[in-house]
């Protein structure tokens, strides 16, 4: 349980958490070359939620199950998004 | 009675921990499902990106700054009430709270802005998807800022497991953040 771990350098993961945003932000402004700064956009929030997950909930503190409550409405939501993308695929 | 309410409802693990992830799980399916609905419809509808350029990206980054900057004071405020620092936990406190007022008052400018400018949820697609998606979102920081404000009045009850639990919503709401604002602002 998170409580009686110790606590990871917080301001460190801040830094990291800014330094990625600027990452994200810098790719938006890059013309052209859409696909890699999207890639580039979507890699560093996914990083960003994984560091605030980990670290700041404590989640990999946490034991398995606490990890399976969070992940299971996380693949339920990705299997909306799949399940749905022949709707445009199909309309196109 | 109190101490069967009082048992963890899994062996090492407070009851009150899972509950707040139970509730984090069905919130995620909340906006999971609107944020899928969103890809969805953006891959397969072309002009997005113009309409998206309306909105402010200067407001939308302090914002973002904003909301990570609370995550890491709220899980400071999480430390000093487990060290029993009573004055360092609403100081840190005070600061997640301030957060979250900086982060509603440049909402309230932006969508002041965008609607005198005749962006409305009625104005098409994106705009019904933006004012919804970050409305809901700004109704769970409002919430939050609720939150933190009874821990903040609690604060010399010094109970850290209350403010853990607080802390993990603060830090959901900080997520949904980091996701919407790329999908809004920068795709």
């Amino acid at each position: 349980m998170a409580t009686d771990k110790a606590h990871p350098n917080y301001v460190a993961i801040w830094v990291w958490l800014l330094a990625l945003m600027g990452i994200g932000l810098a790719a938006s402004a890059i013309p052209g070359a859409r696909v890699i700064a999207v890639t580039v956009i979507f890699a560093t929030a996914t990083a960003k939620a994984l560091l605030v997950a980990l670290n700041f909930m404590h989640l990999r503190f946490e034991p398995r199950l606490i990890y399976a409550i969070a992940l299971v409405p996380v693949l339920f939501a990705l299997v909306l998004a799949v399940t749905l993308v022949p709707d445009f695929v199909f309309r196109r | 009675m109190s101490s069967s309410v009082q048992a963890p409802a899994i062996p090492g693990i407070p009851a009150g921990k899972v509950g707040v992830w139970w509730f984090l799980a069905s919130e995620i399916m909340l906006f999971g499902g609107l944020i899928a609905s969103f890809i969805v419809f953006r891959l397969g509808s072309a002009g997005w990106s113009g309409e998206a350029a309306h909105l402010s990206l200067t407001i939308g980054a302090i914002n973002t700054l904003v909301l990570l900057t609370s995550s890491m004071t709220v899980v400071q405020a999480f430390a000093a009430a487990e060290r029993g620092h009573a004055s360092t936990l609403q100081l840190f406190l005070g600061l997640t709270i301030l957060g979250g007022l900086v982060f509603l008052g440049f909402k309230a400018v932006e969508y002041t802005t965008e609607i005198r400018a005749g962006f409305t949820p009625a104005s098409g697609i994106f705009w019904s998807f933006y004012y919804t998606m970050t409305g809901l979102h700004a109704l769970h920081v409002l919430a939050g800022v609720v939150v933190n404000a009874i821990m903040f009045a609690g604060a010399r009850i010094r109970n850290p497991r209350r403010v853990e639990l607080a802390g993990l919503y603060w830090h959901f709401v900080d997520i949904v953040w980091i996701f919407l604002f790329p999908l809004l602002y920068l795709s």
